[in-house]
């Protein structure tokens, strides 16, 4: 303990050093130290239904000492400001997703016996992506099954977000800083309100939301409307749909469910998929109109519509389903896939090249920026269009001065550097993370065609779920090879951070003064 | 000051004027003609009073006219009208809002060169009685010039039922086709032309009783030589006149066609220099429809108007760069507006657009002299802006009943908008019985629509009259009626 103390202090007083490691990670300790307050829910599941507490109270009680060992290591520096939010945020995120894994570890549940297979779950859970490396999910315990939806509600919410909307010793400097870092999206306009106000509105809706779905589908299991649903599965699957998770504690995802419940998960995942500030405006603020004339929220429906219809051609032609459930699976996949959320209620993997060309598209699309959402996110899109046009516009008029615009707005010309930077770099890592896996894979002898590489990728990093190929939406990535796991927990990190973040930690100048 | 003194004193109509740079210049200039105004002038600047009190008899008073303690010193209490027309915006705004203080009675105007503060004042934030500002004023100049293109000088009366053009008259005899045989020419377009050449023969040359004039229309007046010619029915317009027509706006348009060379209907404007003059000129036309293109030379300026701006397209440029102007066509453009800060290079860019072909070119002037110039080079717009915004205030400064004023042609007549009295003598008399004395009756404004007199045509009391008079007339026109 001394001399880690001693240890630390030592590298943290080293001169050239421009990062105040050790008030990052006192910051690192404090957050770690409530979040694993998170630990009591799948206790009292357990209690409830008469298993092991024990798996999560001994990973609640790990995460607590290290925690407050952590900080207490790095007394005296509690002044994290701007520069050190970048590796708070990348530090929290790899800390929960380590501590996550423990209850599956501790559990001696055979699927997740193997560490990175139980930091694969984990990463998945949080980051929101919903790819699962197991192959009988019926078999877990109930608690554990519902741990695994809940760390997906937890990560969608954000975990930065949370304390800075509760905790007050986080209203210090850099507090901007570190709810951009975690925000998903590019950073457009000022906020108009406080962070804390936003949180707190972000986690008030978010709340909301879960709580609206979880009425809805319990109405379902108990009026009779769906039999197969039950009071568990409405909570399980609410938590996973407000933040587009995907995890579902059924292993042919929502395909046995009834047609009403699919239906009803439609435009929560379409919610899901919305940007949370809008949502404010137009449900809260009753301002409906703000929806319509919100730039990516038309484009977000209109792609949403198109890519059904596509996909309903197909089904349609294929003979793969008739009449409402042709409709039903058309519209309930390709939105889950859109929104990044990865539910499945039929295993489109089988479908034509037209469905996997589409839904890979939308892997790669997106839905909008400040939602829960993972990708590259659609204004991104629609600006970098936009950008394209100007500079068509440019070619002509050399001299031309034409703000790109968003909403009417003018849009920040280093923003769209920022854009245009984070789309190639996405891109980029993407194909970096396909190359990886593919090779990996062809080492380790597992079946994989460069497409699947490029789905397995694509999916982790956009924190969608499903692939293509055997990590198929009735699938599992557990045939993958430890390496390739490992690519994909990183991409997963990465695409829940948005990479710049730690794209920033490998910098030189970040630790130089 | 005895008791006596004050009496006499208050028996006239005090104004206070606050700033003596060209706009309060030109403002006493035509206000100082009325005996019975008692002009206050107040002004920094000693120099500019002395050469204001040079000319005119005015009380002109070196200090702050923001300053409560100078306005009260001064006598601004017993003010009944006030007038703050700096240069600068905040001064005039505070100097106003002290008026309405010392002198509540008193009606202020206003004069701004921020739009913005315009607007606040039309939301009734500020009580200014009224409020001018240069650039507004400058680009509805800009908007009724680019609507009538032949015109040297227009303006609009009556809600805009009823305007006023000043035009050139083709010096080329009437007979000459305005565009020259050209065998290129297609048909439709010489048809056309012939057409309008037809058209010229029936009005220039003729006898104004004979001639086939645009309906709803009158020539007020024409000016051959440097003299005022009265338009009686036996006269006739000849080319190179310079004629002044009161009539609808389509007689308008009609008139300014007949005049010029290959006047077309201009759908888009040039715009060079993006100052406040510029930019509220380019709001103004984009929201009749018109597109506009606007030339910055400064990126900084130019990305701001560009932000606010969405439908103008905005370049960065200074308007002199000739390969610039030939990538851009801007020779094709409907009219080349240039309200650049310097003068000399807002002639230099107009002859150079001149020279690329732009048909229209509408240059501000900001030295009163440059009016002069610009026409002599051939702009064939000149825009004053600092008369304009003194003539808004003396419009709303001159007799209550009299609802607006233009000036013409270096302030030596003026356009008159007099309500008619119901004992006025000219009541119920036949346009032709009336006396001619230098003024004309150009329309009538009855029941809310305009009428443009016949012979026939009576007045009756309660009408409105648009009438085009000498300046130094004006008075005995409004006793007259």
């Amino acid at each position: 303990m001394t001399i880690a103390r001693l240890s630390l202090r030592r590298a943290v007083r080293r001169r050239s050093l421009a990062v105040d490691v050790g008030a990052g990670l006192n910051l690192v300790g404090a957050l770690i130290k409530w979040w694993a307050l998170a630990f009591l829910f799948p206790t009292a599941i357990a209690l409830g239904y008469g298993e092991s507490p024990w798996p999560f109270l001994v990973a609640g009680v790990a995460a607590g000492t290290f925690g407050v060992a952590l900080e207490r290591a790095t007394r005296g520096k509690e002044r994290a400001g701007a520069r050190e939010g970048f590796l708070v945020v990348s530090l929290v995120w790899l800390f929960v997703a380590f501590f996550g894994s423990l209850p599956y570890l501790l559990s001696g549940e055979d699927q997740l016996a193997n560490p990175v297979d139980a930091l694969f779950e984990s990463m998945s859970g949080f980051t929101t992506t919903g790819s699962s490396v197991l192959t009988d999910i019926e078999g877990l315990s109930r608690s554990l099954a519902m741990w695994r939806q809940f760390t997906q509600w937890l990560g969608g919410m954000g975990i930065i977000v949370l304390f800075l909307a509760i905790l007050p010793r986080l209203r210090v400097g850099g507090r901007q800083a570190l709810f951009k870092t975690e925000a998903p999206g590019p950073e457009l306009a000022t906020f108009p309100a406080t962070i804390r106000e936003t949180a707190q509105r972000f986690i008030g809706l978010y709340v909301g939301l879960t709580v609206a779905e979880i009425a809805v589908l319990s109405l379902f299991a108990w009026t009779g409307i769906d039999e197969r649903m039950s009071f568990f599965d409405a909570v399980a699957h609410a938590f996973t749909t407000i933040p587009t998770g995907g995890f579902s504690p059924d292993g042919r995802s929502l395909e046995e469910f009834g047609a009403a419940s699919q239906w009803a998960i439609v435009p929560f995942m379409i919610l899901g998929g919305t940007s949370f500030a809008l949502l404010y405006l137009g449900i809260v603020r009753r301002r409906p109109v703000s929806f319509l004339r919100d730039d990516e929220f038309r484009v977000y429906l209109f792609l949403l519509s198109a890519a059904s219809l596509l996909v309903l051609v197909d089904v349609a032609t294929e003979e793969i389903a008739s009449g409402e459930a042709a409709v039903r699976q058309a519209v309930f996949n390709t939105v889950s896939i859109f929104t990044t959320t990865g539910y499945a209620n039929a295993d489109f993997n089988q479908w034509t090249a037209l469905t996997t060309f589409v839904l890979l598209g939308g892997m790669i699309v997106s839905a909008s920026a400040g939602s829960t959402a993972g990708g590259i996110k659609l204004v991104r899109h629609v600006l970098i269009a936009k950008l394209l046009r100007r500079e068509v516009h440019q070619t002509i008029h050399p001299e031309l001065v034409a703000p790109v615009r968003l909403n009417g707005a003018p849009v920040d010309e280093r923003a769209l550097r920022a854009i245009v930077v984070f789309a190639f770099l996405y891109v980029g890592i993407v194909a970096a993370g396909a190359l990886v896996i593919l090779v990996d894979s062809a080492r380790a002898d597992v079946a994989v065609t460069p497409f699947q590489a490029l789905a397995a990728a694509a999916t982790t990093i956009a924190s969608v779920g499903p692939g293509f190929g055997f990590a198929g939406p009735m699938g599992s990535f557990d045939p993958f090879s430890d390496v390739s796991k490992g690519a994909m927990i990183t991409l997963m990190w990465l695409g829940r951070l948005e990479i710049i973040p730690v794209a920033v930690l490998f910098s030189r100048q970040y630790w130089r003064a | 000051m005895s008791v006596a003194l004050r009496g006499l004193a208050s028996a006239g109509v005090k104004i206070f004027i606050i700033g003596a740079g060209q706009v309060g210049t030109t403002i006493v200039e035509s206000l100082h003609k009325d005996a019975e105004h008692e002009l206050t002038v107040i002004d920094l600047d000693r120099s500019r009073l002395d050469a204001l009190s040079y000319h005119f008899d005015v009380r002109a008073i070196e200090g702050d006219g923001a300053s409560r303690a100078t306005l009260v010193e001064h006598g601004a209490r017993g003010a009944d009208l006030f007038i703050a027309c700096t240069s600068r915006d905040e001064i005039n705004i505070i100097s106003g809002l002290l008026a309405r203080n010392i002198c509540p009675r008193a009606k202020t105007i206003v004069r701004t060169s921020n739009v913005e503060y315009l607007d606040v004042w039309r939301e009734r934030v500020l009580e200014f009685d009224h409020m001018v500002s240069s650039e507004e004023e400058t680009a509805h100049a800009i908007s009724r010039s680019i609507g009538v293109p032949a015109a040297k000088m227009t303006d609009v009366f009556a809600e805009g039922q009823v305007q006023i053009v000043e035009l050139d008259v083709d010096p080329a005899p009437a007979g000459t086709p305005a565009i020259a045989a050209n065998v290129s020419v297609q048909d439709a377009a010489l048809k056309a032309a012939r057409k309008k050449v037809e058209r010229r023969r029936r009005v220039i040359g003729v006898p104004l009783r004979d001639a086939d004039l645009p309906a709803q229309s009158r020539v007020a007046g024409i000016i051959r030589g440097g003299r005022e010619i009265l338009p009686r029915g036996e006269e006739a317009v000849q080319p190179g006149d310079r004629i002044i027509v009161i009539g609808s706006p389509e007689s308008a348009r009609e008139w300014s066609g007949l005049m010029a060379r290959g006047t077309r209907r201009v759908d888009d404007v040039v715009i060079f220099g993006a100052g406040r003059a510029g930019v509220a000129a380019a709001r103004l036309l984009l929201r009749q429809g018109i597109s506009v293109r606007l030339l910055e030379s400064n990126p900084v300026r130019a990305a701001e108007v560009a932000a606010h701006l969405p439908q103008a397209r905005v370049l960065v440029a200074t308007g002199i760069d000739p390969d610039f102007l030939d990538r851009e066509r801007i020779g094709e453009t409907g009219a080349a507006v240039f309200t650049m800060r310097d003068d000399g290079k807002n002639l230099y860019a107009a002859m150079l657009a001149k020279l690329h072909g732009a048909p229209l070119t509408i240059a501000v002037a900001h030295e009163h002299v440059s009016v002069d110039v610009f026409e002599q080079a051939g702009v064939e717009v000149a825009i004053d802006p600092r008369s304009l915004t003194a003539e808004e205030i003396v419009r709303f400064a001159h007799d209550p009943r009299t609802r607006q004023v233009a000036m013409l042609e270096q302030d030596r007549y003026e356009v008159l908008d007099i309500t008619v009295r119901s004992e006025s003598e000219l009541v119920d008399r036949p346009f032709r019985d009336l006396p001619m004395t230098g003024a004309l009756i150009g329309a009538i404004i009855r029941n809310g629509s305009a009428i443009f007199p016949h012979s026939e045509d009576r007045l009756q009391p309660g009408d409105r009259v648009i009438i085009f008079t000498e300046s130094s007339r004006v008075q005995e026109v409004e006793r007259a009626l």
